[in-house]
């Protein structure tokens, strides 16, 4: 979870009844659901970013777009509320999904210059994390904050409840980062993983349960007596402020920590430290997976290798 | 305890379930020849055992209807979640026959390692006959599009479908 979250919820660790959602979840969907206007809105808290195609889109006090050597310009940010995550997908250019802190989606579809919203039926509470399906870009996922994941298959025009929070140390756990890794489960469908507060979990996309990463499908986890592959998760009990998959090469994860940049190859079975700054917020370019960019305590930095060597943003 | 209580209030609903069962299959009306089990095609005679079973051992929890636990998206009190649903609307076709048979058999905790689950492992309640009677009765229920694609899902695990 970024750090505006932070301030702005109650821990993680406390369950929030979901009955106080479901009380405010009507009053928040009337206000919500009205379209939102067009003119610039009071900011968008961030910090969050996404590749749109070569472009990025950024917000983080202000919501922002860079096309490339030109630097980057402001946008106006949905009226409904700043902007905690964002997500978008190769197959829908310029289409940029936006999760809320005051609840709800918002969704733009001219690359960031003008939004509405896609909130009919969501509960009216924080939306910490969000990803488009890597295999259905008309799909996407929102995580919602005390309440569970949600998905929409018409491009967030209507919502359903996929799956409470994953229950980790005793307890149901806010989702802070979500990614779809177009990898099968064996069960059909693709993995949906996503960031906790004390790390990664995943649920395939049928939506039967949370489990851990682990190497091979979910069925293989029963192991069969072969001896158990090497195994480096990402460090205990740190949030997971940020996750990506690339779409070139789905294996390839990026987290980012309070730690740093991390990233793995084989779908986060084994995973590797490129870099100490604390990470707040992570993006891959969506044909090159090796292109990486994060939002981290030293501003916006990029990287061209994998996370071997990163240098600020050079468009910043 | 848990699973005596299971298998006390299984008891208390097996005659209304066999009831309701017995009605869903005769209005679905599915052909055995729809229906295979581990590469195997099913009989009547197996489906009809299967739906005593269902109704003896599953009902209870599931629903005699196959329908599940209300809210069953929401994670109970306890931290475990609800039963799901065995009909279309759940996830329970998006499983191969031999993942279905293994988590009936030895439950969900024996398939996925430490997943913590209310349903228990059936190895010493039911037969293997019994078990893969029960599945080949819950997949006779499920319109052709889950049937498909869970035979795909199966033929991709090795057991042919």
């Amino acid at each position: 979870m970024n750090d505006i979250n932070m301030a702005t919820m109650t821990s993680n660790s406390t369950r929030i009844s979901r009955r106080v959602f479901l009380g405010t979840m009507m009053a928040g969907a009337g206000l919500i659901g009205l379209p939102i206007s067009l003119r610039a809105a009071p900011a968008a808290a961030g910090p969050a970013i996404a590749f749109d195609g070569d472009a990025l889109i950024r917000a983080r006090d202000t919501l922002s777009r860079s096309d490339g050597a030109g630097g980057w310009i402001e946008l106006s940010a949905p009226e409904a509320g700043g902007i905690i995550s964002l997500a978008t997908h190769s197959a829908r250019p310029a289409r940029i999904v936006a999760g809320l802190t005051g609840g709800g989606v918002a969704l733009s579809e001219d690359g960031g210059h003008r939004w509405e919203a896609r909130s009919q039926g969501l509960p009216g509470a924080p939306v910490t994390a969000v990803t488009v399906a890597a295999a259905e870009p008309d799909t996407i996922y929102a995580a919602i904050h005390g309440d569970g994941l949600w998905k929409s298959e018409d491009a967030g025009r209507s919502w359903a409840l996929a799956m409470d929070r994953p229950w980790l140390a005793d307890a149901e756990r806010d989702l802070t980062a979500l990614a779809s890794v177009e990898l099968a489960t064996g069960m059909g469908g693709i993995w949906i993983y996503a960031g906790t507060e004390l790390g990664l979990t995943r649920v395939p996309d049928c939506f039967c349960r949370w489990q851990d990463v682990q190497p091979g499908d979910a069925m293989d986890a029963l192991a069969s007596g072969k001896p158990a592959p090497s195994e480096a998760p990402l460090p205990q009990g740190e949030t997971i402020n940020g996750l990506v998959s690339a779409a070139s090469l789905p294996t390839r994860l990026y987290a980012a920590l309070p730690s740093g940049i991390w990233e793995s190859q084989d779908a986060g079975v084994v995973w590797s430290q490129k870099s100490n700054t604390r990470a707040l917020a992570v993006a891959v370019h969506p044909t090159n997976a090796d292109h990486v960019v994060a939002i981290t305590g030293d501003g916006v930095v990029e990287s061209r290798d994998g996370g071997a060597n990163w240098t600020a943003l050079a468009r910043a | 305890m848990r699973r005596g209580v299971i298998l006390l209030s299984a008891v208390a609903v097996s005659a209304v379930a066999a009831i309701a069962a017995s009605a869903q299959l005769q209005d679905d009306d599915v052909s055995t020849q729809d229906v295979t089990f581990r590469g195997q095609p099913v009989t009547s005679e197996q489906i009809a055992l299967g739906q005593e079973v269902y109704a003896q051992n599953c009902a209870s929890c599931h629903g005699t209807s196959l329908e599940g636990q209300p809210n069953w998206k929401r994670r109970l009190e306890n931290g475990r979640m609800p039963a799901p649903p065995h009909d279309e609307s759940g996830h329970t076709w998006h499983h191969s026959d031999q993942d279905l048979f293994d988590m009936t058999k030895l439950g969900v905790g024996g398939v996925v390692e430490g997943y913590e689950s209310d349903m228990p492992a059936f190895g010493k309640i039911l037969s293997d006959e019994e078990i893969a009677a029960v599945l080949a009765f819950i997949k006779s229920t499920w319109p052709e599009r889950q049937r498909d694609v869970q035979a795909r899902i199966t033929a991709k695990d090795g057991d042919g479908s």
